[in-house]
């Protein structure tokens, strides 16, 4: 039997509710803000001693001193002299406490006077409702951390059914930017979702979009920096202390089209890096995330949607103004046929074309191709699309897509396609997976709570809304939740919160949390973390362990991003992760023989099809070309070639 | 019906017959058995004009048994951080004393009277776990004028009739104040007892020296302790007159009287005492901060009393502000005092 550390005291100034009870402690005793405590009643109701359990939300300390000029008094205005008293002053640590529960739940009652004990392991269960689903064969418990208070060490359980759905859904983390807790409370979270989410319930994999610096790119990587109390921590939560094992990342190429364009572009490393590339038919679906409302009237809009449904990928025939058939399957086929719509119109003087009026036409076309410009890399001229692996999503998989160096047209793009795509996929059940958490960084700049509404902001209230029917679930963060749209956040069932700015802790959203509390929030530890979820009726207080994965400034210097390299090589190393037959020497006269464009072009194709043929596949992509061959010597047989001298290391030619 | 299980009425306890444990029971308690009496209420405030007799202010010259005349002897320097003390225990008493009614003017009062000691444990007050705090509540009746009290309140072995002769043989007029003095005097007594059974208890098991809130000469173990010392705040009595008392007035903070004997009184026992400023009286009247201690007489009473009043001055820190006596007061006493309150 523990030892009572505290006793409830109410007065009629302060009087104890249903909701709320006070208790005075020793000095010495281990009770903090956020401690978890248990109140036995001492007089049965109906047939039963009441328990309550409570979480600590608010303490108070002061003395018999009546003023302080008394403290002043006693000690003859010097500070120093205090310690020289005989005695110390009488002193109270009073506590108030907001009830967790209360059994016999029936009848509600304010707390009665009682012993207070601190809650141990199974009184923890038992406050927070884990009870109800921590059940042998129905367990739905994934841990978020562990609650500590004097001896106790409690795993502290989310609900599955109320992080992924369908109950509730989404979870949304504030905190300060740079001590870590963000980004590694996402990181840890999912790796105990995958250590723990039941079989029963289905297979989940994660996508998560880098929106800046190397923050999830090695997340396949081991960390480096666990220490014994983070083992200790991945060990009483059952999680294994290693990095993801199933993680794939898609990035575009940088705009020259060499490379991808992703911090995580060491060769060691692009094993599992795949590009990310999308061709006319994928944009135009989304050209309202690229094309603001100033660009877009209703006449512009008409032609885009005759272009998306007459023109795209189906043969649109010559007619009085067009002067070939066209055929438009990339944004090169598309500036082809706007070039010949423009001149044939030019041509015949015409002012409109199929009642599009000639400046809408230019109007179009221009935004239009401005595209493959503005989203260079991403979006190719030629069509070719290499794309998140839709319909064969694996179990337990992390995809990331880094678009942490895009430009912010580019972000949204991508950002709105693979949503809407994971969607799609999820409502006709064939994405590969049956609960997918998607989680989004710089939530305040994707869903601001102000400004123009965008397609991008429109889609997150969607998967809010709605998103945990379909087992599509939001893991956002943000540093200023109070800039956030309130619908995104508000729909989110479970709220991390790590250390918070005061300004911040000063906004409306905040005021339900006591002072204290508020207190404890902007001064909580790396690896501490306030938790709100559906079961509790107070937030908690838990500690994580940092996660299993190097941290993206590790890997940045591990793994340092590779230099700007010339074609040769850039072709040589995409090509080689496909077929690791390919030579230097190969690409080499590829290089000289064929132009940039074309080279790229091939690339990409032969990046999407990964032909069992490399080099075949490779060569018919390109324009045929005949090699110089080397002149044959009168009087010799075609073999007795004479060898070409080499060149010399210094020649001046520059052949 | 309503209440919880196991938690009786005080209403269904007096009909059980239980002694009453308030105040408030002991007033519908002796109303229904003294019939004809009228109830006083609110009281209670009132009633602490009788908490204590006021003695007579008289000046007694004193049996000086330091070397010298009576003077003013230097034993600490105020000014400088206080010294240490070596009293690890405090004792103090309370009484509070309720009207509760009267029979044809004649008061029936009722008196809780406590006492306890806390000790001293790294500069923080305690319990002492040497003996419980001692609560006593007990009904104040002049039996020989109230005729139609019944017999279980008139025969309880607590009830105290403050119609008995005095130790001076007088039994008290039926005059209302005189018998309110009376018993009044009755519950101070009782409140003596309370405070010397504690006291005697230290002195027989403790190794340490009590700090005790009033006089020891009511118990001849207390009184002949090196275990105890009584520290009296109030100066109705002043053991100083003549060339005496100016020195006693001039008594500047830090400094301490020649010690001198008590005169002797019935049922009381002989000590050492003198006087210790502990405070400046400087702007304040001249009893301020002036305490008059009792210790057990001894062969080097001079250098006990030197130290006894360093632990005195000691103790004035921290203040026990905000008792109105904060000037004498030890803070230890005020840490009593207000456990009693706590607990009666």
């Amino acid at each position: 039997m523990t030892k009572a550390l505290g006793r409830v005291v109410a007065t009629e100034r302060k009087p104890n509710t249903p909701h709320e009870f006070h208790f005075w402690t020793s000095l010495d005793s281990p009770v903090g803000i956020g401690t978890i405590v248990r109140v036995d009643g001492a007089h049965p109701v109906e047939g039963v001693i009441p328990r309550i359990y409570g979480i600590v939300v608010e303490g108070f300390s002061y003395t018999d001193l009546q003023t302080p000029m008394h403290d002043v008094l006693s000690h003859d205005g010097i500070p120093s002299n205090a310690g020289f008293a005989a005695t110390e002053r009488a002193e109270i640590r009073l506590y108030s406490a907001a009830v967790l529960r209360q059994i016999p739940e029936e009848p509600l009652q304010p707390v009665p006077m009682g012993e207070v004990f601190l809650a141990e392991e199974r009184d923890v269960a038992t406050a927070l409702r884990m009870d109800s689903y921590l059940k042998d064969g129905a367990n739905t418990g994934i841990p978020v951390g562990v609650y500590r208070a004097g001896a106790t060490d409690s795993v502290i359980y989310l609900d599955a059914d109320f992080l992924l759905g369908p109950e509730a859904a989404h979870l949304n983390i504030s905190g300060m930017s740079g001590l870590a807790t963000k980004t590694s409370a996402v990181e840890w979270l999912l790796s105990s979702l995958f250590a723990h989410f039941p079989e029963s319930k289905g297979s989940v994999a994660a996508v998560c979009f880098n929106v800046k610096g190397p923050d999830l790119c090695f997340l396949d990587q081991p960390g480096t920096n666990l220490d014994d109390r983070d083992l200790d921590l991945y060990e009483k939560m059952g999680v294994k202390p290693g990095p993801f094992e199933n993680v794939t990342y898609f990035a575009p190429y940088t705009a020259k089209g060499f490379g991808l364009n992703t911090l995580r572009s060491n060769e060691a490393l692009m094993g599992n890096v795949k590009p990310l590339t999308w061709g006319l038919r994928e944009v135009l679906q989304y050209a309202e995330v690229l094309l603001n409302k100033d660009d877009i009237d209703a006449k512009a809009d008409a032609l885009i949607d005759f272009i998306t449904e007459r023109v795209v990928d189906r043969r649109f025939e010559q007619d009085s103004i067009l002067t070939r058939d066209h055929t438009v399957q990339s944004f090169g086929d598309l500036e082809n046929w706007f070039k010949d719509l423009l001149r044939g119109m030019e041509r015949a003087n015409a002012e409109s074309w199929r009642t599009h009026h000639i400046a809408t036409i230019r109007k179009v076309r221009n935004r239009l191709s401005n595209i493959s410009t503005r989203c260079a890399g991403l979006v190719t001229d030629t069509g070719d699309v290499s794309d998140l692996p839709f319909g064969s999503f694996e179990d337990r998989a992390v995809y990331v897509v880094d678009v942490a160096t895009l430009e912010e047209d580019a972000q949204d793009l991508i950002f709105a396609r693979i949503v809407s795509k994971l969607r799609e996929h999820l409502e006709r059940r064939d994405l590969g997976v049956k609960h997918l958490v998607v989680f989004v960084d710089e939530l305040n700049k994707y869903a601001p709570n102000d400004g123009q509404d965008t397609y991008v902001r429109k889609m997150l209230l969607d998967i809010a809304e709605r998103g945990r029917y379909l087992g599509l679930v939001l893991f956002s963060a943000q540093q200023f939740r109070s800039q956030v749209h309130r619908r995104v956040v508000g729909n989110s069932g479970t709220a991390l919160y790590g250390r918070m700015d005061g300004d911040e802790l000063a906004t409306p959203g905040y005021s339900i949390l006591s002072p204290a509390t508020r207190t404890k929030l902007a001064t909580l530890e790396k690896g501490q973390l306030m938790v709100r979820h559906p079961h509790f009726t107070q937030p908690i207080f838990v500690r994580f362990p940092r996660p299993a994965v190097m941290q993206g400034r590790d890997g940045a210097e591990k793994f340092p991003q590779a230099a700007d390299v010339s074609l040769e090589h850039a072709l040589y190393r995409s090509l080689r992760t496909v077929d690791p037959g390919v030579t230097v020497a190969w690409v080499r006269d590829l290089v000289a023989l064929y132009d940039e464009g074309e080279l790229i072009a091939a690339r990409n194709a032969a990046m999407v099809a990964k032909p069992a043929n490399m080099r075949g596949f490779f060569e018919s992509r390109l324009r045929k070309k005949i090699p110089a061959q080397p002149a044959f010597n009168a009087g010799l047989t075609p073999r007795e070639t004479i060898p070409a001298r080499s060149l010399p290391d210094d020649d001046p030619y520059g052949l | 019906m309503g209440h919880r299980a196991g938690v009786i009425s005080s209403a269904e306890r007096i009909e059980r017959g239980s002694w009453p444990g308030s105040a408030h029971e002991a007033r519908r308690f002796i109303l229904e058995r003294l019939p004809g009496s009228c109830p006083v209420e609110g009281l209670s405030a009132e009633a602490d004009r009788y908490g204590r007799a006021e003695e007579p202010a008289v000046l007694i010259t004193p049996t000086i048994i330091e070397d010298g005349p009576f003077r003013a002897i230097r034993v600490a320097e105020v000014d400088s951080p206080r010294g240490g003390t070596g009293f690890t225990g405090f004792l103090d008493g309370t009484q509070k004393v309720e009207v509760l009614a009267h029979d044809n003017g004649i008061p029936i009062l009722w008196a809780t009277v406590s006492a306890a000691v806390r000790t001293r444990v790294d500069r923080r007050m305690i319990a002492w776990p040497g003996r419980n705090p001692i609560v006593r509540s007990a009904f104040y009746v002049p039996l020989k004028y109230v005729t139609n009290l019944k017999d279980d309140v008139r025969n309880h072995a607590t009830t105290v009739d403050t119609s008995a002769a005095s130790s001076a043989d007088k039994v008290p007029s039926r005059h209302p104040a005189a018998l309110r003095e009376a018993a009044i005097k009755k519950i101070q007594y009782s409140r003596e007892r309370a405070e010397l059974e504690l006291a005697e208890a230290w002195c027989a098991s403790e190794p340490g020296v009590l700090y005790v809130d009033g006089s020891l000469t009511g118990s001849r173990l207390s009184s002949e302790s090196s275990h105890a010392v009584g520290v009296v705040k109030s100066h109705n009595r002043i053991y100083a007159d003549g060339e005496a008392l100016d020195v006693l007035i001039g008594l500047r903070a830090g400094e301490r009287t020649s010690v001198f004997r008590p005169p002797l009184e019935t049922n009381r026992f002989s000590v050492a005492s003198w006087y210790v400023r502990v405070r400046q009286a400087a702007g304040h009247d001249a009893l301020f901060g002036l305490v008059r201690v009792e210790a057990a007489l001894s062969t080097h009473v001079a250098a006990r009393a030197d130290e006894i009043s360093r632990w005195i001055i000691a103790e004035g820190s921290p203040l026990a502000l905000p008792d109105g006596r904060w000037d004498k007061m030890a803070y230890g006493i005020r840490d009593t005092e207000e456990f009693l309150r706590a607990i009666q």
